[in-house]
């Protein structure tokens, strides 16, 4: 019988022994028959497992109207479950539906109506609100789930939103990865959405916390102005409008449609035994029915046909950026314009991450020229940020204050040396480098389990963990060819847009 | 064939899922047990040439090597005149170059090999860290050892330090987070070396000759410890780094010390004015050192106070049950070889800062007058338990960890007694470390905002400040000449 169980585990999982530069990444994968898969890596060392969950849904899975849900919701997954955060859900459950009753009477109040409402009307559904709100704390046990985690020994306990994905993070002794299995195969089944209105509130704060940081304000309307119709105009904190408006039945729709097991992959890198993790993900994610398909974003950006330009002024340093539209990952275009993000910017802490070649300062080109040569900037960086449907490269430089330099002056620079290269591509040496630095950043970004969980978990999603590998062979066959071709193709100006931003102070 | 195959994979899962007991809820989980012993930093010691002092792991897991010098050198050794020099080491230890190479010779060379090399300034440490292949080791080790014996500081590389510092400073009065944690400490610890600031005058004072005084006199065998993981065999990277140090000669440790001596700040509102649309707030007094023997009762005391994230009472309080703010909490910020801080912190919009503080300050009360609860203990303590293997998840990190503890003169078994010491906090010691550390009536109250509608509050809190105490109204420094603003 034990034979024949071993047989069968080698059947149903697939251990993959790819190797790149003489690494075995060591994923071993699971799909359970609702479609969730596990990933799993063992890792030798202290006795912990980082657990991930991660769900292939973000901001562009949302449209005008409900931007910032995805970031909420993934806030509201902490408020618990039928299991989890309550000691009453009968007459919880009774009072929030009586709560959803009266809020959706002051919002049609409120936010249908042009004048924004009858203020009389309003007050005493508020203030039966309040009540309602203070008669469900007694039922509610604050933040169980977070408790039950670190009292068991969680780090790393947190939750992310991006604009493609949404993750949420665990990591735990090794003996007690059946408490993930469990506490996130009930949020998944039966998420129960309490304290919503409080928690928008708390995200409204997140989302100020963020406007005070000086230069937020502007960059969220570069984006918007970047992106004419793709979703990745909006930032995932989504307007503060949207975040007023937003409703609970808003809320649960997305949730059903999106919080799925055939939408999610979880990942498991530690001190595991793949067919313990295997039996536990069975009988705990088992349980979770299929969800229908997620059909894919359908709203890619269209050709842009005319340059843009943003001015702005506020208190964040003066400052250029200048954007142009890339392909979106998997597109061979990719691989040459993040050699050349490198070359141009090469050692300042960019390239962390998939296709993010470049960065700011160190040896890159535009480093050498404007900041040591010629002493127009404080810093410049170049950037390639290939995204799920959309790319963007980018260049961020800050003049020199002291030789009353302009973000004009600057950008005259830059174009000066994309015509350079337009003409002569770059150095072998140069694109050498970009190369092996991306090997070491890849070898490196191995070494610790959350990055490794994030990294494959991330790749899952959207072209398969493999194509990890893939992306680092495709990498190294880059010519100077390629890199003079996406040159010519890319850095045009009715592909671009320009942002100068100056300092002002008192605003 | 086919049928077959499905009747074993059934029989297979009606196995797999006998072979767990069903769970209902979290309460039912019976976890195996698991002991866990930490590594004993007598195991990596390793002593070089010139009583160089040093930590290391060997790790074949990965074709890398990692290795980091920690110098007895920061920001608080450096005069009051010369404000920033640390600043300006940082950025031209590398850059700067060495008595042979140009610092761009060195950069480029770390970068083609795609490895990584950095060198940052604290308090009062400073590390040089180096990340190659370890098919570089050699190459790697050569420049990691030029750069921290041999730098030259070069006019050109230090001159542009200089502009880029000096134009960054332009903006520290900008960021309100930045501003609330230097001007807390400013009132918390008075004019203090720990609180000097650089400006564009001190900036501009700094010369090649003052790095290379700093170097000669902090930068020596007896005053660095080093930390190093990686693919390599221990006997030959210790005889390789020997050869590096060779010729690298002591002198005398002269660390310089300071007053422990601060004023008392007279309590009540410190407020700070900026046209934003919340109140960043810290509140709170001077705090201990983490030698202090009631260290352990004061992380549990806190943790369940407002450190312990969600699980702590002021984010429960103030964030969860009233929405009012999205970070939240209580810390204790610990220094090496002065009192730290003690703060409640909130940013919350500017109509209920007032509010927000109130609440903070009722469980500064609570933790005081009352014994915390069986369960928060529970969490609490099972928290530092349960995740101390954490501490020593990359040999790297776990390396640099027992280099710390050596150099800040703890003891080595620290993290031998560490889950005993955290086991023996009791209910009562935490009220009793609650009295003596928390002191409400001691508190200073400051808040970056706007402050007319900090000041008028909003339904539940309506203001004004001063019932909260005396208002204090701070100016800000001009950052470019270090006087007052008007």
């Amino acid at each position: 019988m034990k034979r024949t169980l071993i047989l069968l585990f080698t059947l149903l999982t697939f251990a993959s022994l790819i190797v790149a530069a003489e690494i075995e990444l060591g994923v071993k994968e699971h799909v359970l028959s609702n479609g969730l898969k596990i990933l799993m890596i063992q890792k030798s060392g202290v006795p912990r497992v980082v657990c991930h969950i991660y769900y292939k849904v973000g901001s562009i899975n949302e449209r005008p109207g409900i931007t910032g849900l995805a970031h909420l919701h993934e806030h509201m997954m902490f408020k618990g479950t039928e299991m989890m955060g309550v000691t009453d859900f009968e007459k919880d459950d009774a009072i929030n539906k009586k709560i959803d009753e009266l809020v959706d009477k002051i919002y049609r109040e409120k936010f249908w109506k042009a004048s924004g409402g009858d203020e009389e009307k309003i007050a005493p559904w508020q203030k039966e609100y309040d009540e309602l709100v203070k008669a469900e704390k007694q039922y509610i046990i604050k933040d169980d789930l977070w408790t039950l985690y670190m009292k068991n020994g969680g780090t790393g306990l947190n939750a992310s939103t991006g604009n493609e994905t949404t993750g949420y993070y665990v990591t735990l002794p090794s003996n007690k990865v059946e408490l993930q299995m469990l506490l996130e195969s009930d949020r998944m089944l039966n998420a129960y959405f309490r304290e919503f209105y409080s928690e928008k509130d708390v995200v409204m704060e997140e989302r100020r916390l963020s406007e005070n940081r000086p230069g937020f304000l502007f960059n969220e309307q570069v984006s918007a102005a970047f992106y004419a119709a793709s979703p990745y105009q909006w930032s995932v904190l989504g307007w503060m409008d949207d975040l007023r408006k937003v409703t609970k039945a808003d809320l649960i729709h997305f949730h059903n449609r999106y919080y799925v097991p055939n939408n999610a992959v979880a990942i498991y890198v530690g001190d595991l035994d793949p067919q313990n993790i295997i039996q536990m993900a069975e009988k705990y994610f088992g349980r979770v029915p299929k969800g229908p398909d997620v059909e894919p974003i359908r709203t890619y950006e269209p050709p842009q046909y005319s340059e843009k330009r943003v001015y702005g002024e506020g208190p964040a340093p003066t400052s250029l950026q200048m954007m142009f539209h890339t392909p979106q990952q998997g597109h061979p275009d990719v691989f040459p314009l993040s050699v050349l993000a490198d070359v141009l910017g090469s050692g300042g802490g960019g390239g962390r991450g998939r296709f993010r070649g470049g960065g700011g300062g160190g040896t890159g080109r535009l480093y050498k020229i404007l900041v040591q040569e010629k002493q127009m900037a404080v810093s410049v960086s170049a950037r390639s940020r290939s995204q799920w449907y959309v790319g963007a490269f980018q260049f961020n430089a800050t003049p020199r204050f002291d030789k009353n330099i302009q973000p004009e002056d600057l950008e005259k620079e830059i174009w000066a040396e994309i015509e350079k290269i337009e003409q002569e591509g770059v150095t072998p040496e140069e694109i050498q480098k970009a190369k092996n630095r991306f090997e070491a950043m890849f070898i490196r970004s191995l070494a610790s389990t959350m990055s490794l969980a994030r990294r494959v978990g991330g790749a899952e999603l959207n072209q398969g963990w493999r194509s990890i590998l893939t992306d680092l062979d495709d990498m190294k066959k880059v010519t100077n060819d390629d890199i003079k071709r996406v040159t010519a193709k890319y850095f045009v100006k009715d592909n671009s847009l320009t942002a100068i931003y100056r300092r002002k102070r008192g605003r | 064939m086919k049928k077959k195959l499905i009747i074993l994979i059934a029989i297979g899962f009606l196995c797999i899922s006998l072979g767990l007991t069903q769970v209902q809820k979290p309460s039912d989980l019976k976890f195996p047990l698991l002991k866990y012993d930490p590594p004993n930093p007598k195991d990596f010691r390793t002593e070089f040439a010139n009583d160089v002092r040093g930590y290391i792991q060997e790790d074949h897991s990965l074709p890398l090597f990692n290795i980091s010098a920690i110098i007895d050198f920061g920001g608080l050794y450096v005069p009051k005149d010369k404000q920033g020099l640390d600043s300006v080491i940082s950025a031209t230890l590398i850059d700067g170059g060495t008595k042979t190479k140009e610092g761009t010779v060195i950069k480029e060379r770390i970068e083609f090999l795609g490895g990584s090399l950095g060198f940052r300034t604290g308090e009062r440490t400073s590390t040089l860290s180096l990340s190659v292949l370890s098919k570089d080791l050699d190459e790697g080790l050569d420049l990691f050892f030029d750069v921290l014996m041999n730098p030259e500081f070069r006019e050109a590389p230090l001159n542009l330090a200089k502009v880029q510092l000096i134009q960054r400073l332009r903006q520290i009065n900008d960021r309100p987070s930045g501003v609330l944690s230097r001007e807390y400490e400013r009132v918390l610890y008075g004019d203090h070396p720990l609180t000097w600031q650089p400006n564009k005058t001190t900036y501009e004072s700094i010369n090649r000759a003052d790095l290379k005084a700093i170097h000669t006199q902090y930068f020596f065998p007896k005053n660095i410890i080093l930390a190093a993981s990686g693919d390599f065999d221990k006997s030959e990277l210790k005889a390789k780094i020997n050869r590096s140090i060779a010729g690298w000669k002591n002198k005398k440790v002269s660390i310089p010390s300071f007053s422990k001596k601060f004023p008392q700040p007279e309590p009540g509102v410190y407020f700070i004015q900026q046209r934003i649309s919340q109140g960043y707030v810290s509140l709170g007094h001077l705090g201990i050192e983490d030698i202090n023997p009631d260290y352990f009762a004061v992380q549990v005391m806190n943790f369940i106070l407002g450190g312990g994230s969600f699980t702590s009472r002021i984010t429960m309080k103030v964030r969860s049950d009233e929405g009012l703010a999205y970070n939240t909490g209580s810390r204790f910020r610990y220094r090496w070889g002065y009192p730290g801080t003690f703060s409640g912190y909130v940013q919350t919009k500017s109509s209920t800062v007032g509010y927000a503080i109130l609440l903070i300050m009722n469980e500064l009360d609570r933790i005081r007058k009352e014994p915390v609860s069986d369960a928060e203990m529970e969490t609490a303590v099972n928290y530092y338990l349960e995740s101390f293997s954490n501490t020593f998840e990359s040999p790297q990190a776990t390396m640099s960890t027992f280099a710390d503890l050596e150099m800040t003169g703890k003891p080595m078994d620290y993290y031998k007694t560490y889950r005993d010491k955290i086991r023996a906090v009791t209910k009562a010691t935490v009220q009793k470390v609650a009295n003596k550390y928390i002191h409400p009536d001691k508190t200073v109250i400051m808040i970056v905002g706007d402050f007319e509608p900090c000041n008028k509050g909003g339904d539940k809190w309506p203001g004004p400040l001063d019932n909260l105490g005396k208002i204090h109204r701070v100016k800000l420094k001009d950052p470019m000449t270090g006087e007052e603003l008007k």
